[in-house]
């Protein structure tokens, strides 16, 4: 009970709860404010834990919806909720300014996430909401109240539009459900083309369609399609049923339209859900450690080449900046896929990551994508590491970056703003761009000389962080998306003692017993 | 000559008469509303390139704000008489074409329409409405009509996400309209004889409104003059 108290006192938990810590794409009012101390580690899985208990809890407790008092839920909203929504629920709380997507305007009673047939959302629709938060965005789960007080809430939440809520939402029937199956999958990608889901989505799903950057809310915000690879960042839930809801019912207040008129069977409908669903994975797994693996022979520059897809990649999350102005709140870049591989010569990192465009920059809006790794200038034994974000004065940075137009290059930073290209640098790479996600080999002699360059060797947990710019979204300079420091490790070197050791070992210790025997004969 | 071309005259002249006077036994004792709208300034039109879909949507297209026609008549502007009832009811009907909303301005009265998507690629119909319940259904190209219902009046904006720069208009009045021609003139014809308001409404322009008294058999005529905002 005393770890519950202390979780629900600590606005951080729900806030930062087991969804917020994996979500890096908008961060919450908390990290805005700044005033709020991040949680650690083992509180954040406490509080996950509790949460968790506290949501099967209401979901139990709570089968049928509960009428709220709309005078209580107005004191709860002033406290909790008006810092984003606004005072009058127009959406425009002092923090609204700086959150992407825009908080919601309740003022129309328009709701993107609902299971109803008509325009207004359930009860249990808002409850739902408030209850577990909007994946992707900065609207946190709000478990940690009271089910009461989001009851509560609700009840508030529709005094704000009356006229929607006029008539009792009818609910969404949805066709059929239909298992997913390959054949299923392979209908749902033939729907996928002949709806043009690709306009917005993209081809591959990656949220870099050719409408992309027109897209606007209906309150003129400027609205991003969803990476359908990223499941885990859907508004309204990563399940089929939810997928399959969302196309039925559309997101209202965006561009997402109805699909339920719109397939040329209603099961279709299903069979998209079931597609989409096989474009990602429902959560992230993230790594703690990169293994580079060490190979005998050539290791390709060739990004798409076989050997790197047969290399387990290592998700890493990434964050906004958010330390040193210009701060970065709404990065693009949440998610690093590093694969690594070393031989007798080079280290070699394959990165992977989604960006919606290929951006060279104009140098005014725009700029050029980047991306880099980051390394102390001497790996030692020592757990002092420089300050993750890119050394300070004092203490400087070894960066392994790549550049849109550049290419791959080595460079020193003694902060974000103070980058200084190595001369004469021994580093080369390559990068491919298809469909909205970049692929980058970059190398790089295992050995090298001078104070800023560090020397990798085997076995030795060396600290690595990443950086990333999408120029395209207006990034550059301290505006990027980062993560604090990392280790990989080289792994043993694979070579041919292994096959000789063991057998001459097994042979001479043969042969030392025939000797013991004979003698052992010979006394006798 | 001269005898076949008085002849020839004399003959357009009866036709004419017969015309005219089969016209006012079909308007039935009303009379018809001619209204001019001019407006006096600059149209505003915008161009621009489009980067998608150039097979269907063309190249280059334009963006239809304030048009302005010859004389200075202003186009896409709806001249309704909100007070005359009985008339026929027809489907309001919109098409997709060419990456367009064709007609610019629909009028139709309170009922059913029909969106038409003729370019065989996808397009939402998303409309910006408050009186009526707000639209946004996917148009795939397979899904040549879809019938939808605007009941009450209401100037409705319709978009499309898909292609952003398509503009539409849905003006649902409950009593006769037209849109102005690209001279700016509006008939609206089998006015019941009387006084009635005749409302001019412009998407950028607003709203102007005027009182006329219109005689049976005859011709009204009433001119507008709307002023940028």
């Amino acid at each position: 009970m005393a770890h519950l108290r202390r979780c629900l006192l600590a606005p951080p938990c729900g806030v930062a709860g087991p969804r917020r810590s994996r979500r890096s794409s908008a961060p919450s009012i908390w990290t805005i404010l700044g005033a709020l101390p991040r949680p650690g580690l083992a509180q954040l899985i406490f509080c996950a834990s509790v949460a968790a208990s506290l949501a099967l809890a209401a979901d139990v407790g709570n089968a049928f919806a509960q009428a709220g008092d709309a005078n209580a839920g107005k004191a709860v909203y002033e406290k909790k909720c008006a810092g984003c929504h606004g005072q009058n629920g127009d959406g425009k709380g002092p923090a609204a300014e700086l959150l992407v997507p825009a908080p919601r305007d309740f003022t129309r009673g328009l709701y993107k996430i609902r299971t109803t047939a008509s325009k207004a959302p359930s009860d249990r629709d808002l409850f739902k909401i408030i209850t577990d938060g909007m994946p992707g965005t900065s609207m946190p789960s709000w478990a940690v109240l009271p089910d009461k007080d989001r009851w509560n809430l609700v009840a508030y939440l529709k005094t704000l539009a009356p006229e929607a809520f006029k008539e009792a939402p009818k609910k969404l029937e949805l066709p059929k459900e239909v298992a997913s199956s390959e054949a299923s999958i392979k209908r749902g990608k033939e729907m996928f083309e002949a709806i043009e889901c690709h306009k917005c989505h993209g081809t591959d799903g990656r949220a870099d369609g050719p409408s992309r950057p027109e897209l606007k809310d209906e309150w003129g915000h400027p609205i991003a399609p969803a990476n359908l690879t990223k499941r885990w960042t859907f508004r309204g839930g990563p399940g089929r049923t939810e997928i399959a809801t969302r196309l039925a019912a559309g997101v209202l207040g965006t561009p997402m339209p109805t699909f339920i008129d719109s397939v040329e069977k209603p099961e279709d409908i299903w069979h998209l859900a079931n597609y989409l669903a096989s474009l990602g994975p429902e959560r992230p797994s993230y790594a703690t450690l990169i293994t580079v693996t060490a190979v005998r022979g050539d290791i390709p520059d060739d990004p798409n080449a076989e050997f790197w897809k047969k290399l387990t990649p290592s998700a890493i999350p990434l964050m906004g900046q958010i330390i040193q102005d210009p701060r970065n709140f709404n990065p693009s870049v949440d998610l690093v896929a590093v694969r690594a591989a070393y031989n007798e010569r080079d280290v070699v990192f394959h990165l992977t990551w989604d960006d919606p465009s290929e951006s060279k920059g104009d140098g005014k809006q725009t700029f050029a994508d980047a991306i880099s790794l980051q390394f102390p200038p001497q790996i030692t034994a020592s757990i002092e590491r420089p300050y993750f974000l890119m050394g300070d004065a004092n203490e400087g940075v070894y960066l392994l970056r790549w550049e849109q137009g550049k290419g791959v290059g080595e460079a020193t930073a003694n902060g974000p703003t103070k980058i200084a290209p190595i001369a004469g640098g021994e580093a080369g790479g390559k990068a491919v761009y298809d469909h909205g996600q970049y692929r980058l080999v970059m190398r790089r002699p295992l050995a090298a000389t001078g104070e800023a360059r560090p020397t990798f060797r085997p076995v030795v947990f060396t600290p690595v962080a990443i950086q990333a710019w999408d120029g395209g979204a207006g990034e550059t300079g301290t505006r990027m998306s980062l993560t604090s420091w990392y280790y990989l490790r080289l792994e043993e070197p694979q070579s041919n003692r292994r096959f000789v050791i063991p057998p001459v070992v097994a042979i001479l210790t043969l042969a030392a017993m025939v000797l013991v025997v004979r003698a052992a004969n010979r006394v006798r | 000559m001269r005898k076949v071309a008085t002849a020839g005259s004399v003959a357009a002249l009866v036709i004419g008469a017969a015309m005219w006077w089969a016209a006012s036994v079909d308007a039935q004792g009303g009379g018809t509303i001619e209204a001019d709208v001019k407006y006096n300034g600059a149209p505003k039109v915008e161009k621009l390139k489009v980067n998608k879909d150039t097979e269907k949507c063309g190249t280059e297209t334009t963006i239809e704000h304030v048009v302005v026609g010859s004389n200075k008549g202003l186009a896409n502007a709806v001249v309704s008489v909100p007070d005359a009832k009985g008339a026929t009811k027809a489907k309001g009907a919109i098409d997709q074409h060419g990456c367009r909303f064709v007609p610019h301005v629909v009028v139709m009265q309170p009922g059913e329409i029909e969106i038409k998507n003729s370019d065989d690629i996808l397009h939402n119909i998303h409309t910006y409405s408050t009186a009526n319940p707000s639209i946004n259904k996917a148009q795939p190209k397979f899904k040549k009509v879809m019938t939808e219902k605007l009941e009450k009046p209401e100037f409705v904006k319709v978009t499309c996400d898909v292609h952003s720069w398509m503009l539409g208009w849905v003006a649902v009045v409950p009593g006769l309209a037209a849109a102005t021609d690209n001279n700016g003139v509006a008939k609206i014809e089998n006015v019941p004889a009387g006084k009635h308001k005749v409302e001019v409404w412009h998407e950028t322009l607003g709203k102007q409104e005027k009182d006329v008294d219109v005689k049976a058999g005859q011709v009204t005529k009433v001119s507008f003059e709307l002023k940028g905002k």
